[in-house]
């Protein structure tokens, strides 16, 4: 049975197409078959209201008297690229305010555009013949600029990874906060009401594709960035007018200790053109699954725990290691229901017509990592072997005379098996003159910050940062230590990339 | 219903052992949800489980033995208004005071929030409040 597009929409014209929502086709499917819902529905959809980074704005402001040609832009604080002739501008949702940091950035000021209020235009220009003007402040809302579309270069991943942490510390990131020792799990996407994965083979899906979009009717344009459809992490260029947009589907949004992003509210109608996408639309929470991801490995390919369905993410609670752990949704399944229901109303009330794809979106490409021509370096590559270190029987004493001889400031505790149990420093040494204590094991601090020999650099560096620390000791993955590494020695490499 | 109380202590009186002395005496539950102490005294905040006017006698004790108290009318606040019910909070909150509704709201169960404010920076349009006192 095949239907067509345009046949889909007389039926919405004249009043009786059938629309549900994607969580609606479940049942559907799941008690009469794709056949039987592929005969009786028309319409499924969908929706998702999630933190999308890549996302911003083009503006154009028109021209100022005498004439400008905008070579930086701040919009309220955030930088705007203006690299694209004289007054127009992109504001992407990620970048942060100069002044207020994290607080507020792109993602703010397009929310605040589409809530009608003003914002303060900063502009500067190295002045041409044409454009003789060096400096321009003034205030825009939207209705002063000639367009404001919003232009997302990927929205809407088909599903995306689930988060944990297996460090012991607290970690911020662009998947939420993760607690220590597995301490919880995040996760992202509608499940179910996912839009890609509601016609993952893209057999409705392309160019030219109407959208909910914002809670204005936007296209799909291109495939979006980073598109990986044979991984089932799918996504879509979306383009809309933002001066339609309701901001109740555009939120600025900071998540601490990342930045800042813009949660879009976005819903895709799927056509039942033939069974296969009823079949694709009856997808149930229970058959889509994702992995289980540990970002407390700060490497692109980041250790998967275990894969993990829909169904038991929005049940709250995971199992990993025998323990039940808390989840948190970071996208709105309310809205995203909320979403996939007006869609289907605009549909039923025809407000909005289906379109026909003018091309269809790749199906095979594939998401490469970056070309990288120097390999980052890690712990190993620069930390020193020959370490001098101590037992925790050994005597104060000794470990003092240690220090009166060596420029270093960190000893190390090692067992007879060579396994890392604690850390003196020279401070602790001092500390220690006078109050009775005599052994290593006395006064050594047991809980060390270590860094592993493959961690890259650039994540010690942060670690001695956040921690206030100069040094790490290196271990192995079984706890011996096979090195130190200390601010001096990143230093010295510093020095040398700047040569 | 339970009243939560913040009791102020001066470093005298942090000395002595006035809370334990008033749960004998009464017999009241009552639960620490947050204590602070320094050189210069502290404050807990107590949750007391009981009927208003045995809750109430717990009080006047408190101020009999010459410990300030305030009770805690709303102490943290989801701004229903900006929340849209992303769902950060949820997995950080200890307690299960967050929690999401069968139609996926987010529900604020004041009386098992202990204050220790861990979901309220990762709140991403900064819904929740914690006022202070």
């Amino acid at each position: 049975m095949n239907k067509s597009v345009a046949a889909i929409n007389d039926r919405i014209k004249r009043g009786d197409a059938v629309v549900v929502t994607a969580e609606e086709m479940v049942e559907i499917v799941r008690e009469r078959g794709e056949v039987e819902a592929a005969k009786e529905v028309d319409v499924v959809a969908t929706g998702t209201f999630g933190a999308m980074c890549s996302s911003g704005a083009w503006l154009n402001f028109g021209h100022a008297d005498p004439p400008i040609k905008m070579q930086r832009l701040w919009l309220n604080d955030v930088e705007a690229y203006s690299g694209v002739a004289a007054v127009d501008a992109y504001i992407g949702a990620t970048q942060l305010s100069e002044t207020r940091g994290f607080e507020y950035g792109g993602g703010h000021v397009i929310e605040d555009l589409v809530r009608g209020q003003e914002i303060e235009v900063k502009a500067i220009a190295y002045g041409t013949d044409c454009y003789p003007r060096k400096e321009l402040e003034t205030t825009v809302t939207k209705d002063d600029l000639n367009q404001a579309v919003l232009c997302n270069p990927r929205n809407a991943y088909q599903r995306y990874v689930a988060a944990t942490n297996s460090r012991d510390e607290t970690i911020y990131t662009y998947m939420g906060t993760l607690l220590p020792n597995y301490g919880n799990v995040t996760y992202s996407g509608s499940g179910a009401l996912s839009p890609l994965h509601n016609d993952p083979n893209y057999e409705t899906i392309g160019v030219g594709t109407r959208i909910f979009l914002g809670g204005a009717q936007g296209y799909i344009f291109w495939e979006g960035t980073q598109h990986a459809p044979t991984k089932a992490m799918g996504t879509i260029m979306t383009i809309g007018d933002l001066k339609e947009m309701d901001a109740r589907y555009i939120r600025g949004a900071t998540i601490e200790g990342y930045g800042t992003s813009l949660y879009v509210g976005l819903g895709i109608p799927i056509p039942i053109i033939n069974e296969r996408v009823a079949k694709t639309t009856g997808i149930s929470d229970e058959e889509i699954r994702t992995n289980l991801t540990d970002y407390g490995v700060p490497r692109r390919e980041r250790p998967i725990l275990r894969e993990v369905t829909y169904a038991e993410l929005k049940s709250g609670r995971v199992e990993v290691g025998g323990k039940e752990i808390p989840v948190s949704p970071l996208s709105s399944l309310k809205q995203a229901r909320e979403i996939a229901g007006t869609l289907k109303k605009w549909i039923e009330d025809k407000k909005f017509f289906l379109t026909q794809t003018v091309e269809g979106l790749s199906t095979d490409q594939v998401f490469q990592p970056m070309r990288q021509i120097t390999a980052a370096p890690v712990a190993k590559d620069l930390m020193t072997r020959e370490v001098v270190t101590a037992k925790p029987s050994d005597s104060i004493t000794s470990a003092a005379k240690i220090f009166s001889k060596q420029n270093f400031d960190h000893l190390p505790i090692v067992d007879e098996k060579g396994k890392l149990v604690g850390i003196v420093t020279s401070w602790d040494i001092a500390v220690a003159v006078g109050t009775g204590k005599r052994r290593l094991s006395e006064i050594l601090t047991s809980k060390v910050i270590v860094a592993s020999e493959n961690e890259p650099i650039d994540a010690i560096a942060r670690k001695l940062e956040t921690h206030g620390i100069s040094g790490v000791p290196v271990v192995s993955t079984g706890g011996e230590l096979r090195g130190i590494l200390t601010s001096e020695d990143i230093s010295k490499l510093i020095g040398r990339r700047r040569r | 219903m339970t009243k939560k109380v913040l009791l102020k202590y001066s470093a005298e009186k942090a000395k002595k052992p006035i809370l334990a002395l008033i749960i004998k005496e009464t017999g009241t539950l009552m639960n620490i949800l947050h204590a602070k102490f320094d050189a210069e005294g502290g404050e807990i905040l107590l949750a007391i489980d009981a009927p208003d006017a045995e809750a109430k006698r717990a009080i006047e004790l408190f101020e009999q033995n010459g410990i300030e108290t305030k009770e805690l009318k709303r102490a943290i606040q989801l701004d229903e208004e900006k929340c849209f019910d992303c769902g950060a909070c949820l997995s950080l909150c200890p307690t299960g005071a967050l929690r999401l509704t069968d139609d996926y709201s987010i529900e604020l169960d004041e009386d098992k929030c202990i204050y220790c404010e861990i979901c309220v920076p990762s709140c991403p349009v900064r819904a929740l409040e914690i006022s202070k006192f």
